[in-house]
């Protein structure tokens, strides 16, 4: 190797302190967060003057926070589902298909991911204005769903592209239909891909707040522009603890889909 | 007569402009091991593809026991294949993919059970059933995909360079396993393969594939010892090509004379030979014996001056250039008494049989 760590020397402290400065700078906002979510101040004062539970029995006792959460939640779920199975579709038809365009079109579909979302945000809504989809459930889901997308693609398209063909036709030959071959061996064979698009969509879905503040109406809001809308309002360390049980799911999630890999792979 | 067991007529494939498969005839007796060989693009795999169901043919036809197979989807054509690369499916054990075929046909449980446990025995794997696919060789892998395909005892198999990516060890040792199960099954197999030492071992007989059409069909030595074209003369076995010109042709047999002076007489000969045409001589280097003198006058002795000596192991490989530069190779046994002391530049007479040669025109 070009850069051997252990001959690097005085370097070698250099580099393990730019990486713990780096890992502090992404990490401590969490840890802040979470601690303050235990804190007694109602002010969010940090360091916390004593520690207590009562911010999480605020969160779990009002049915307006439980509300945003069960929103989140279902739409996150809804937006899993369309999301592989749209994108399952689309990578069959991005990696197999033979047309031109083939190429652009799938440039296009990942567009979103660079587009910047308050671009999509305004762009959705002057459009839901038009067809009655603001402040609807359905119009969260697609909204979402706009942006899920791209993720599933990539993933199921890369697993694609990594499964040969001819074990499909071998499938094929073996007497399964063209469709019983795909659900029974291409599918399981391609699973690792499906298990990232649907933990990527329901990640994206479940903590993005810029379409989600464009399509909430007073009855209905996502958990993120609940924290956003209270934090408006007062300063209740509630946020704080609405905002740790946003970040634990994620951290839950995040740590099943490295249990899964590592399952599949042995 | 009876209808043959498989019958290829007339088939053609085209992609757009490209012309893959012109015409390809062929018929396979039942239980027979053919070989299709030839160079990569000769049609040889687009025509196993048709035969699959994986391309649909421009025009032509297959015939199965008389019936035809074209409008039957892949699926439910009943055949066997073993692809190039390894086809085992990844998320299910050795024995759940000898089974697969066996429960997409809805067999009983016990009865898929046995016919795993024979099938594995077939190929040499009793103990297996449990593996996953990648814990095993690419050979090991390549004989579950020949259990797979054999399990439901398909009418034909079909094998598609299935050795290829194996090392050559590991080659010859399954190529002796599927000889045994062809002799054990007595399935009719149809194989793929750029290699002639490949077709040759395992073959009945071989149809040898050039440029969309099939050059000639016939036994390993047939095609040997009188090849119908210069390339089926140049892919199997190892052969030279010496400039002559025809005297006289007649009955399939020619006199012809190379350079200024040998003239031979009775040659075999393939195309349409024109007395005063020059023509490819054909000769192999088995075939031809040496001598430590130049050629006489009026001999069918070819006179030649060495270029390089190779020893083999067994064999003495010698390189010699024919008067009009062409070069001829002779393979004599270690030890012949004609290569003690032999060295470059050294003149001899090269002789042979016409009736080995053959003289391939236009």
């Amino acid at each position: 190797m070009l850069l051997n760590f252990d001959r690097l020397g005085a370097w070698k402290w250099i580099l393990l302190g730019i990486t713990g400065l780096t890992t502090a700078f992404l990490i401590l906002p969490i840890i802040f967060i979470a601690a303050l979510s235990f804190g007694s101040s109602q002010w969010l004062i940090f360091p916390p003057p004593s520690w207590t539970l009562k911010w999480y029995a605020a969160f779990f006792a009002d049915p307006r926070w439980l509300e945003a959460a069960w929103t989140s939640l279902r739409i996150a779920a809804i937006v899993t589902v369309l999301s592989v199975l749209i994108g399952l579709v689309a990578s069959f038809g991005l990696v197999r298909g033979r047309f031109i365009g083939k190429e652009a079109l799938r440039a296009l579909f990942l567009t979103p991911m660079i587009l910047p979302v308050v671009v999509l945000a305004v762009a959705l809504y002057a459009f839901f204005l038009r067809v009655g989809l603001n402040g609807t459930f359905t119009g969260f889901v697609i909204a979402h769903l706009v942006v899920a997308l791209p993720f599933s693609i990539l993933s199921i398209t890369n697993a694609l592209e990594g499964f040969d063909k001819s074990i499909e036709d071998a499938a094929v030959l073996c007497g399964a239909s063209p469709l019983e071959a795909k659900l029974r061996i291409t599918l399981p064979s391609i699973s690792h891909g499906l298990f990232s698009a649907a933990v990527f969509s329901f990640l994206t879905s479940w903590d993005e707040v810029v379409l989600a503040i464009f399509m909430a109406s007073p009855t209905l809001q996502t958990l993120p522009v609940k924290i956003w809308a209270t934090l408006r309002q007062d300063l209740t360390p509630a946020i704080a603890a609405a905002s740790t049980l946003l970040i634990i799911v994620t951290i839950a999630l995040m740590l099943l889909t490295a249990l899964v890999r590592k399952g599949l792979k042995s | 007569m009876t209808a043959p067991f498989l019958h290829i007529r007339g088939l053609r494939k085209d992609y757009g402009i490209v012309n893959a498969v012109k015409d390809v005839n062929l018929t396979v007796e039942r239980g027979e091991f053919m070989t299709f060989l030839g160079p990569s693009g000769s049609g040889k795999s687009t025509t196993l593809y048709i035969l699959a169901g994986f391309e649909n043919p421009t025009a032509g036809d297959i015939l199965l026991n008389g019936e035809s197979l074209i409008a039957t989807p892949s699926h439910k054509r009943n055949i066997g294949m073993v692809f190039q690369r390894y086809t085992l499916f990844p998320h299910l054990s050795v024995g759940e993919n000898i089974a697969f075929p066996l429960k997409v046909r809805r067999w009983g449980k016990a009865a898929i059970d046995a016919r795993v446990r024979k099938m594995l025995q077939l190929v040499r794997l009793e103990g297996f059933e449990d593996r996953k696919p990648a814990q095993m060789s690419g050979g090991q892998q390549q004989r579950v995909a020949l259990a797979r395909a054999l399990a439901y005892d398909p009418p034909v198999l079909l094998m598609d360079e299935p050795l290829s990516a194996l090392d050559k060890k590991l080659r010859e040792e399954i190529q002796h396993e599927i000889r045994r199960i062809h002799q054990e099954t007595e399935v009719t197999i149809l194989y793929v393969t750029h290699d002639q030492e490949e077709a040759l071992r395992l073959s009945d007989r071989i149809a040898v594939f050039s440029k969309g059409v099939i050059d000639q069909i016939g036994t390993g030595p047939e095609l040997y010892a009188d090849p119908a074209t210069r390339f089926v003369a140049e892919f199997i076995g190892d052969s030279d090509f010496v400039t002559c010109r025809i005297l006289s042709a007649k009955d399939g047999r020619a006199d012809l004379s190379i350079g200024a002076g040998a003239s031979i007489s009775g040659v075999p000969v393939h195309g349409t030979a024109v007395a005063g045409g020059t023509a490819a001589l054909m000769l192999r280097p088995e075939r031809l014996s040496l001598r430590r003198e130049a050629a006489r006058e009026g001999t069918s002795g070819l006179s030649a001056s060495v270029t390089d000596i190779t020893f083999l192991g067994s064999s003495i490989h010698v390189a010699a250039a024919a008067p009009s530069g062409e070069t001829i190779s002779v393979r004599l046994p270690f030890g012949h008494e004609a290569t003690s002391g032999l060295s470059r530049g050294d003149t001899v007479s090269l002789d042979f049989d016409p009736e080995t040669a053959h003289v391939f025109c236009g």
